[in-house]
């Protein structure tokens, strides 16, 4: 069709801003951001370090907008960028980087690297060098709705199944509600406990909400594949579908990257601030619990951790909530090292889970959470993330480990007073 | 602390206690320990009782007096001097009372017993046979070794004894030579200077007589308790150099001021020597405190090393073209700026909304 190495050098020239002219003149060469991926961790390779996966778009950088790099492609001292080389880059790029962000907190000189992935992924995928399954989730997305083929059909199945189950109606396209709810695909296919807990919980604190049939999916393969126009799209039916129903805030779910593309890229890539407010469902539970319009009852008494998802906690700054709120149901509580701010990712994050050929080293990368896990031995693990918890349920069966993995949302759910009532 | 020495000193107006603080002085000078003082006074107290008392032989070569004048006319009757009473200086041409055959006969005795202390200023000329400097028809040459196969230990006083000096400088036409190029088999050890300080020899000589050694020695031989340190490292001047505040000539506010001359050509930097600790003439001043840059003259071919007056290095001065840079790298960044703008402008007004369909070859 129409991808060419031309398409992305204009493209990678467009996005090429000022904070990565500055960040690639900062860059002091120190090599701190390999020992911050785990990816290199995990395999020793030095390929996979951090800044070194940028290093076409940083020579066309270096090409295009400084002196020097002008003068040594005018003297034909320079190597061009070719095709070749971006189609060796796509590992790099995209199987071996979850954009966790794990290496921009520990750049000493403060370069933003998991920025300029996003920027480099705009590049790679106009010049067809986006893997296969990224592009397909990215197609099913924009097509049908849903990374994973989803349609409002399943949704409605689901939610026929969940009113059954907890005798609650879920409330559709209801107007001017408080909060509009997002599902991920993952959450309609794998954990429909999810949509039953919202239910619940929201029953429980008395407020109004909603799902909308025109935007009920969160997830947005635009931003993982990188592709600006595309993720605006797919942004554009929540927007359209929250302002239509004037939801005063939209609930992101227990998602990583939704979080991301709706709360921060969102108003960017559509050119104007929301009407509405985005809240995380971690964060939406906690300000009811502030509000005292939370109460549960009972506490879990085996041992339970928490895996901070990286666009939660490390992108997004939610670090206290998820505990306040597993504080409320849990006595036996631990954290993993490097918990919060600093975790380290479950390495299926930024479509990596959709590249069929990455799961082999994504595996490997699993190591790390591997010794996390061990360093606690934790009797179940929570999260509040979908892709988390699918990414952290593979690795677990590979090594053997019987930790069960179970959503935040829903372990509040089980809590809730009229449970027993 | 009795003893003829002491008696001796009395009679000079010395009282004991100079004496024990001249030595406890000698000894911190040398870095040596607190009771190192008291060692050496004790040591040279009991050289002048002794009947006999440590024999020096003093033998000049080609040199012009200048070290001699150090130690004795400019310091005397400085205590500096005294040692000489505690030693037997058995041989100096310029001191002793003898001459002729009276003088050689003194020479020979002394260095028939053996053990002494040879002490050489002025170098060694090995041109025509050594015929350039002849003492008593011999050469230097034939003189030092014969002198120094009996020495315990070989003092080469002065820069020319040191590392060859002045008749060492280019072209070298009597074919100069330091001790050490002559003499191989025997501890030597080098006082350079031109001349050397006082208080620097009588120090070795004390050490010797104190511990029968001679003192820790640098790569050049000299002992390190005076060559240690830099000039410069010690020099009072020393903070104009760290506050960038230079001489530019010797009649300027700079030099009225006592700035450093290090712009004038001083030596400092790169000369090991006690002259800014230790001074001159009794401690009066020293030819930085008197408005002179160092020439260097401890250091191996000082008078090779370059003009005197140039300075070491010229420091650039950076900022006479700051202006200029300033304005060029304005121009420059913005014109760079100006085509960055236009090219990233260019690209996104190139811009083609990416559809599903781009996202394949």
């Amino acid at each position: 069709m129409s991808a060419s190495l031309d398409k992305g050098v204009r493209v990678l020239k467009e996005v090429i801003d000022a904070p990565i002219a500055s960040y690639f003149s900062s860059c002091v060469h120190c090599g701190l951001c390999a020992e911050a991926c785990l990816f290199y961790t995990e395999t020793g390779d030095p390929k996979y370090t951090p800044i070194h996966k940028l290093e076409p778009m940083r020579r066309l950088y270096e090409q295009e907008y400084t002196l020097i790099g002008r003068l040594k492609k005018v003297l034909g001292l320079s190597k061009p960028v070719t095709d070749a080389e971006l189609g060796e880059w796509q590992e790099l790029v995209y199987n071996s980087c979850t954009l966790c962000g794990r290496c921009s907190l520990v750049c000493p000189v403060g370069n933003d690297i998991v920025y300029m992935v996003r920027k480099f992924r705009e590049g790679m995928a106009v010049s067809g060098h986006a893997p296969e399954g990224i592009v397909e989730a990215t197609r099913r997305t924009v097509s049908t709705g849903s990374p994973m083929g989803v349609t409002m059909h399943a949704v409605k199945a689901q939610m026929k199944h969940v009113e059954e189950e907890t005798g609650i109606s879920i409330p559709l396209d209801v107007e001017g509600v408080e909060y509009m709810a997002l599902l991920s695909s993952m959450e309609i296919i794998n954990f429909p406990e999810y949509l039953s807990a919202i239910a619940r919980i929201m029953k429980h604190a008395g407020k109004t909400w909603t799902l909308c049939s025109t935007g009920f999916e969160a997830t947005n393969s635009g931003i993982q594949i990188g592709v600006s126009d595309l993720a605006k799209t797919i942004v554009s039916r929540i927007v359209e579908g929250a302002e239509r129903l004037k939801a005063k805030t939209v609930i992101s779910p227990e998602c990583g990257h939704a979080y991301t593309a709706l709360r921060w890229e969102g108003p960017n890539l559509i050119g104007r601030p929301f009407t509405f407010k985005v809240q995380h469902i971690v964060e939406v539970l906690d300000e009811l619990r502030t509000q005292g319009l939370l109460k549960t009852e009972g506490f879990e008494t085996d041992r339970l951790t928490f895996h901070d998802p990286c666009q939660l906690a490390r992108r997004g700054g939610v670090i206290q909530p998820q505990r306040n709120l597993i504080n409320m149901v849990a006595k036996n509580f631990v954290e993993m090292p490097d918990a919060g701010k600093m975790n380290w990712c479950c390495g299926g994050g930024g479509g990596v889970t959709a590249i069929e050929r990455a799961e082999a080293l994504r595996i490997e990368a699993f190591k790390k959470k591997k010794s996390q896990l061990e360093a606690v031995k934790p009797d179940r693990l929570v999260t509040a993330c979908a892709v988390c918890r699918t990414t952290l349920e593979e690795g677990l069966e590979h090594y053997q480990m019987n930790i069960p993995v179970v959503g935040l949302t829903e372990i509040i759910a089980e809590h809730l007073p009229e449970q027993g009532a | 602390m009795q003893g003829p020495l002491i008696e001796i000193l009395a009679r000079q107006g010395i009282t004991r206690r100079t004496f024990m603080k001249y030595c406890a002085t000698l000894a911190s000078l040398m870095a040596l320990p607190p009771s190192a003082g008291r060692a050496m006074a004790e040591a040279m107290a009991a050289a002048g009782v002794a009947t006999k008392r440590p024999s020096v032989i003093w033998l000049p070569f080609q040199e012009c007096t200048g070290c001699t004048e150090s130690i004795t006319r400019s310091h005397s009757p400085t205590l500096e001097s005294l040692i000489f009473d505690v030693v037997s200086l058995d041989y100096q041409e310029t001191l002793m009372a003898a001459a002729g055959h009276q003088a050689e006969e003194a020479l020979h005795n002394a260095m028939k017993a053996g053990g002494y202390l040879l002490i050489v200023d002025g170098s060694i000329p090995l041109g025509l046979d050594g015929a350039y400097s002849c003492i008593a028809g011999r050469s230097n040459l034939e003189l030092l070794k014969e002198a120094a196969s009996g020495a315990a230990a070989i003092v080469a006083m002065g820069s020319c004894a040191a590392f060859g000096g002045l008749p060492h400088a280019k072209p070298n036409p009597t074919g100069a030579v330091s001790v050490s190029d002559v003499v191989k088999d025997k501890p030597i050890v080098n006082i350079p200077g031109c001349p050397p300080i006082p208080v620097v020899i009588t120090g070795v000589l004390a050490h010797f007589l104190t511990f029968g050694s001679l003192p820790e020695l640098d790569k050049h031989g000299r002992p390190k308790a005076f060559y240690g340190e830099t000039i410069h490292d010690r020099c009072y001047r020393r903070p104009f150099y760290d506050q960038g505040k230079f001489a530019k000539t010797f009649d300027d506010e700079g030099a009225r001021n006592g700035w450093c001359l290090f712009e004038l050509g001083c030596k400092g930097p790169v000369t090991y020597n006690a002259c800014a600790t230790v001074k001159w003439n009794g401690g009066t001043s020293w030819p930085v405190e008197s408005g002179h840059g160092c020439l260097g003259c401890s250091e191996p071919d000082f008078w090779d090393a370059g003009g005197f007056y140039k300075a070491l290095s010229t420091p650039a001065n950076p900022l006479k073209m700051a202006s200029a840079a300033v304005a060029a790298g304005a121009v420059a960044g913005v014109a760079v700026s100006f085509a960055n703008r236009g090219k990233k402008r260019a690209a996104a007004s190139a811009h083609e909304t990416t559809t599903l369909a781009d996202l394949e070859k």
